[in-house]
């Protein structure tokens, strides 16, 4: 008897280590194509890869993402201050009130907006930004990765913020601390990692989104500019051109690209997971 | 001087659609420690919210009738101001996780004014934590985390942190619940030496418990108050049934 159960517990032990196994190979073989294919351009090109434009169709060398790489860092810099503030605060709202009209409201924009596919959400701005400004530009890209990534914002921070345990918010009002200062100073310390994690999952989604670009950002590649109103580049803009691209340096262009994304994820990720310590209940 | 730290007249309280407190009518003397009896789901843990409202957390409660705390008619004041005064201890230990000991208990006394500087925060801090009986366990560790304690620590650190507000009235919701006889009995020899500066209004499971601390014992049954009076009176000739059994651990 006693046997047979070790028996059916080795067995279930093993089938779970394989299905692990099965489900996470495709992710490592992701990862590790983009890192070894990737690395190498970065590597040969050097310093380059950072601050040189992209190269011409036909060059020898790679060239860098500079324009791509600021970019990036200028829409990012814009949305997601934008972004987190505006998610954080609604979830507040619909957390503290749940029953209220407006939360509902909030709540139901939000998983209405999480639905509408990106590229739609990049014509809307291209039509109500774009056409009226008559140019491309970072500060309409910017606006359109806000109106993507807000809803994902939200659903994190709420999400976090719920999971709070009631019995603090009851300990904070039995101390008659006001419901902002429970808030602040007690529910949002208490899931500070949840928190910074919300704000990481938030920036990932900027930093990788592609298709709220096509038609807002503008795609300009031929210099470097910082003026919120020019038209701009983006990482992941440029490896879907360059991966498009019939030029087989471009793709590799690409690849370099690729791999610098996911290198950055993987390092802001374990810093803050390293800093931000968790809070032990 | 009021010498009623509570007074609650035709008390009713619903919560969704279900009756949970019915006709309740109490009057709780300042400077003793009056026991609420009953057994589980009779609406102690419900009556102790409505003095602090505390039940405003809960959405679609409703509270009827009149009551008056601390000279406050509570119904018509900023529940905020009136927490002031209010302390309460909670059924499981619930010290803020993300604070140390000493952050714990100096928060409560932050909010309320009761601290002017660093010195006097540290004195109150002090003042609290030995009131609670906590104080010669963490003299040293004040700048721990609560995981670090036991559980009846934290819970004598959450009485520590209700008393730093200096409240006049306590709230302890079945403290010794979920701890060991030795913290429980600690916390009871501190409840019984506070009665001298707040009101203390104790919910409890155990008969045993309610005969060693309390003055005076109300029994709640079914959300309604079946029997109330002076501890001794209502242990040696309980007048009602219910009572009995309770008394008898049959309920």
């Amino acid at each position: 008897m006693y046997n047979w159960r070790k028996l059916i517990d080795k067995l279930f032990t093993y089938m779970v280590i394989a299905v692990s196994i099965v489900a996470i190979s495709p992710v490592i073989h992701l990862i590790i194509t983009v890192l070894l294919n990737g690395t190498m351009v970065i590597v040969k090109t050097g310093i380059n890869f950072f601050i040189s434009l992209p190269p011409t169709p036909f060059s020898k060398d790679f060239g860098g993402i500079a324009p791509a790489i600021v970019g990036s860092l200028l829409m990012t810099f814009i949305s997601l201050p934008i972004t987190i503030v505006l998610g954080l605060f609604a979830a507040i709202l619909t957390t503290e009130f749940p029953k209220n009209t407006i939360s509902i409201v909030i709540d139901t924009i939000a998983k209405s907006l999480a639905s509408i596919p990106t590229i739609a959400v990049s014509m809307i701005v291209y039509t109500i930004i774009v056409v009226p400004m008559r140019s491309f530009s970072a500060l309409a890209g910017s606006i359109a990765l806000t109106i993507v990534s807000l809803p994902y914002a939200y659903t994190y921070f709420s999400t976090t913020l719920r999971s709070v345990p009631f019995i603090y918010r009851e300990a904070a009002f039995s101390i008659a601390m006001s419901r902002w200062s429970t808030v602040l100073k007690i529910l949002i310390p208490v899931v500070r990692r949840g928190i910074v994690t919300a704000i990481l999952m938030t920036l990932v989604r900027i930093l990788g989104e592609t298709a709220a670009l096509l038609f807002t950002a503008g795609r300009f590649r031929n210099g470097v500019t910082i003026s919120p109103l020019a038209p701009a580049d983006a990482i992941p803009l440029l490896i879907f051109d360059f991966v498009l691209s019939p030029y087989e340096i471009w793709r590799q262009v690409a690849w370099g690209a690729s791999a610098l994304l996911l290198l950055s994820y993987m390092v802001i990720f374990f810093t803050v997971k390293f800093l931000v310590k968790e809070v032990k209940l | 001087m009021n010498l009623l730290a509570v007074e609650m007249k035709n008390v009713n309280v619903y919560i969704g659609n279900r009756h949970i407190l019915k006709d309740v009518t109490l009057k709780i003397p300042s400077n003793t420690v009056f026991v609420i009896m009953g057994p589980s789901g009779s609406g102690k843990t419900t009556l102790l919210r409505v003095i602090n409202r505390l039940i405003d957390l809960i959405e679609d409660a409703r509270v009827e009738g009149y009551v008056k705390v601390l000279g406050f008619d509570i119904m018509k004041s900023d529940p905020y101001e009136l927490r002031k005064y209010i302390g309460m201890v909670f059924q499981i230990p619930n010290p803020f996780p993300h604070l140390t000991i000493y952050e714990n208990i100096a928060i409560a006394a932050k909010i309320n004014g009761v601290a002017k500087d660093k010195k006097e925060l540290d004195n109150i801090v002090r003042w609290a934590l030995e009131k609670a009986m906590l104080w010669d366990e963490v003299r040293n560790r004040l700048h721990d985390y609560p995981h670090q304690l036991s559980g009846g620590q934290r819970q004598r650190l959450c009485l520590a942190r209700a008393l730093a507000m200096k409240p006049k009235l306590l709230l302890l919701d079945e403290p010794t619940a979920n701890i060991d006889p030795v913290n429980a009995r600690k916390l009871e020899e501190a409840i019984v030496s506070l009665k001298d500066e707040v009101t203390v209004i104790m919910v409890t499971h155990s008969p045993y418990q309610a005969a060693r601390v309390a003055d005076y014992v109300a029994v709640l049954y079914d959300g309604k108050v079946v029997e109330q009076g002076p501890a001794q009176q209502l242990f040696l000739r309980p007048s009602t049934e219910i009572t009995q059994k309770l008394l008898r651990g049959e309920m």
